[in-house]
């Protein structure tokens, strides 16, 4: 290899160090300063730790309420993902298929949705969720993520992949007497898993992200989610931060591993909700 | 009559979706749009009609303005330097090598952390207390410290930096998908007629990158207005308001404080500002394509 060359490689490589450092640096810091107490912290603040101390993790559990808050995420990041694709699958379905003018208007105004931010909606929302007598309940804040905030992107990025299958296959099916919905759900819908993958992803990174929607609609502890328990715990922790960091981790560690086993799906999904968006 | 029979079962397929987006996102839309033209408010419980009244206010507000402000400085410097960044992270990392891949999937693991967690995070690392992590390591390195979060003239570009941090790597990995759509032959047409690496960067490879950087540019100027997860957990709004944005002032205005309508005025005044912003950053867009073909 010329001189030249090898110099090239070598201040790549330094680049990419300097890149991951600046990545993974604050990252680094939270994880270990979770195992220390505040003196060593304090005294070393990016050194390894002594030992694996995992009891500021068990004051952090109890704390933050944390399986509570955990299945409350679950509950709610799951059933919200399911409705979105059930809804928005079927919607997208007919939008693609049907040439009738309503359904076309239908969708220009999913599509307001996608120009105009949710937030804009936000103090009549309240008053509309408080009407229904959902306030304070999980399915108040499902159907706020699901009707108000995540269903048009849904059934835009549905719709377009809708408009690549094959319109011969149902055909075929209807001559042999499918109902249309029961050919959509059998036929039609398996063909969709891929762009399926992509909102479940999208969806689900955005909804157990999401701290406003809880914050608004859900008041007792017991409901609470996550990033309410972390935000709860901000006060009374302040001055013990290496009690309060095992809670960041624990509250971000579903999706982080999440992420690291689907990694190449995760950001084909990322990637596949940008085409023409 | 086949046809009428698949009709109706249309409908009824897409009517569950349509009428829960009508009364969970367009009625309240429209009733914000109502509001803002009325005095409602938690003391005030017969609403009457007052006309721009709440507009006047809300311009003489001097931390209402000030929010606006802050807001739309905020997201026109993250567009620039978020997507400045990614298309830079992503012309480096575009290569087939494994360290390279790694160094990928690191630069996006940010993404899926929450927020509110990396807001936490970043206030313990920027704060001015002795612990102060970044204030460690510059006084390390023989610097004086800076106080992060507390100095107004600073603060607000403390909690930008966190932001590029977190999502660099998600518009990196849309720039990076758009780069690999861009035929190698261009390349050596480039490489032939003896074009250096900048100007086959500026005169192949940007041109090419079109489509992304219309994706990202519109996501991260609309994500930068919508602030609000990062302030509340970062600076609160402070110090004194130089931290407040739109969204911080709309949920204090509506739901702390009650005022409802005055609140209400506000949300119009960001759809309108989204909306014009946008309607900018489209036109330069189509601008830039036109050129191009």
């Amino acid at each position: 290899m010329s001189k030249k060359g090898l110099l090239g490689k070598i201040s790549y490589i330094v680049g990419l160090v300097f890149i991951s450092f600046v990545m993974f640096l604050p990252i680094y810091y939270l994880v270990i300063t979770t195992f220390k107490s505040p003196e060593e912290a304090a005294a070393s603040p990016l050194g390894l730790p002594a030992s694996l101390d995992f009891s500021n993790y068990m004051k952090a559990l109890d704390a933050m309420n944390y399986l509570q808050a955990m299945k409350n995420n679950i509950i709610i990041t799951s059933v919200s993902v399911i409705l979105l694709v059930f809804f928005a699958s079927m919607a997208a379905y007919v939008i693609a298929r049907s040439t009738k003018k309503i359904y076309h208007i239908m969708f220009a105004i999913f599509l307001i949705g996608l120009i105009i931010p949710f937030q804009i909606a936000i103090v009549p929302l309240y008053q509309i969720i408080s009407g229904m007598n959902l306030m304070n309940t999980h399915l108040g804040v499902i159907l706020v993520s699901v009707f108000c905030i995540n269903l048009p992107l849904t059934i835009f990025l549905l719709r377009g992949f809708i408009h690549t299958v094959p319109i011969e296959l149902e055909e075929a099916a209807y001559m042999d007497g499918c109902g249309t919905f029961r050919c959509f759900w059998l036929i039609i819908f398996p063909l969709l898993k891929p762009i399926i993958a992509t909102v479940v992803i999208l969806n689900t990174l955005a909804i157990w992200n999401d701290f406003l929607t809880p914050l608004l609609f859900l008041q007792s502890p017991d409901k609470a989610v996550l990033l309410q328990e972390v935000y709860k715990n901000v006060g009374p922790f302040s001055t013990n931060w290496t009690s309060f960091f095992p809670m960041l981790v624990m509250s971000t560690l579903p999706l982080v591993v999440f992420y690291i086993i689907m990694q190449k799906r995760v950001i084909e999904g990322v990637v596949a909700g940008s085409v023409k968006g | 009559m086949y046809n009428k029979q698949r009709e109706r079962v249309f409908m009824l397929m897409i009517l569950p979706a349509f009428i829960g987006f009508i009364v969970l996102f367009i009625a309240p839309t429209a009733m914000s749009f109502f509001y803002s033209l009325t005095n409602w408010s938690v003391y005030n419980p017969d609403i009457k009609f007052v006309g721009l009244d709440n507009y006047k206010m809300l311009f003489e507000d001097v931390k209402t303005v000030s929010a606006i402000k802050t807001t739309l400085q905020y997201a026109i410097l993250i567009t620039i330097f978020q997507n400045i960044i990614a298309i830079l992270l992503a012309v480096y990392l575009n290569k087939k090598m494994v360290a390279v891949n790694f160094v990928k999937s690191l630069v996006f693991l940010p993404a899926v952390l929450s927020i509110l967690v990396v807001g936490f995070l970043f206030q313990y690392i920027m704060t001015s207390a002795d612990y102060g992590l970044l204030n460690n390591i510059i006084q390390f390195f023989g610097g004086d410290p800076v106080n992060w979060l507390g100095d107004s003239k600073i603060a607000i570009y403390s909690v930008l930096v966190t932001q590029v941090w977190q999502w660099a790597g998600w518009s990196m990995v849309i720039y990076i998908a758009n780069l690999k759509s861009i035929d190698t032959a261009l390349y050596e047409a480039a490489e032939i007629d003896g074009a250096g690496k900048i100007r086959t960067f500026f005169s192949v490879t940007l041109p090419l990158l079109y489509p992304a950087v219309s994706f990202n540019l519109l996501m991260s100027l609309i994500g930068g207005m919508k602030v609000f997860d990062v302030i509340f957990s970062m600076t609160k709004g402070g110090p004194g308001y130089a931290t407040e944005t739109i969204m911080t002032t709309l949920i204090r205005e509506g739901f702390n404080s009650g005022r409802n309508a005055y609140a209400s005025a506000l949300a119009v005044v960001f759809f309108i500002a989204v909306f014009i912003l946008s309607r900018i950053v489209i036109t330069f867009l189509n601008k830039w394509e036109r050129k191009l073909s």
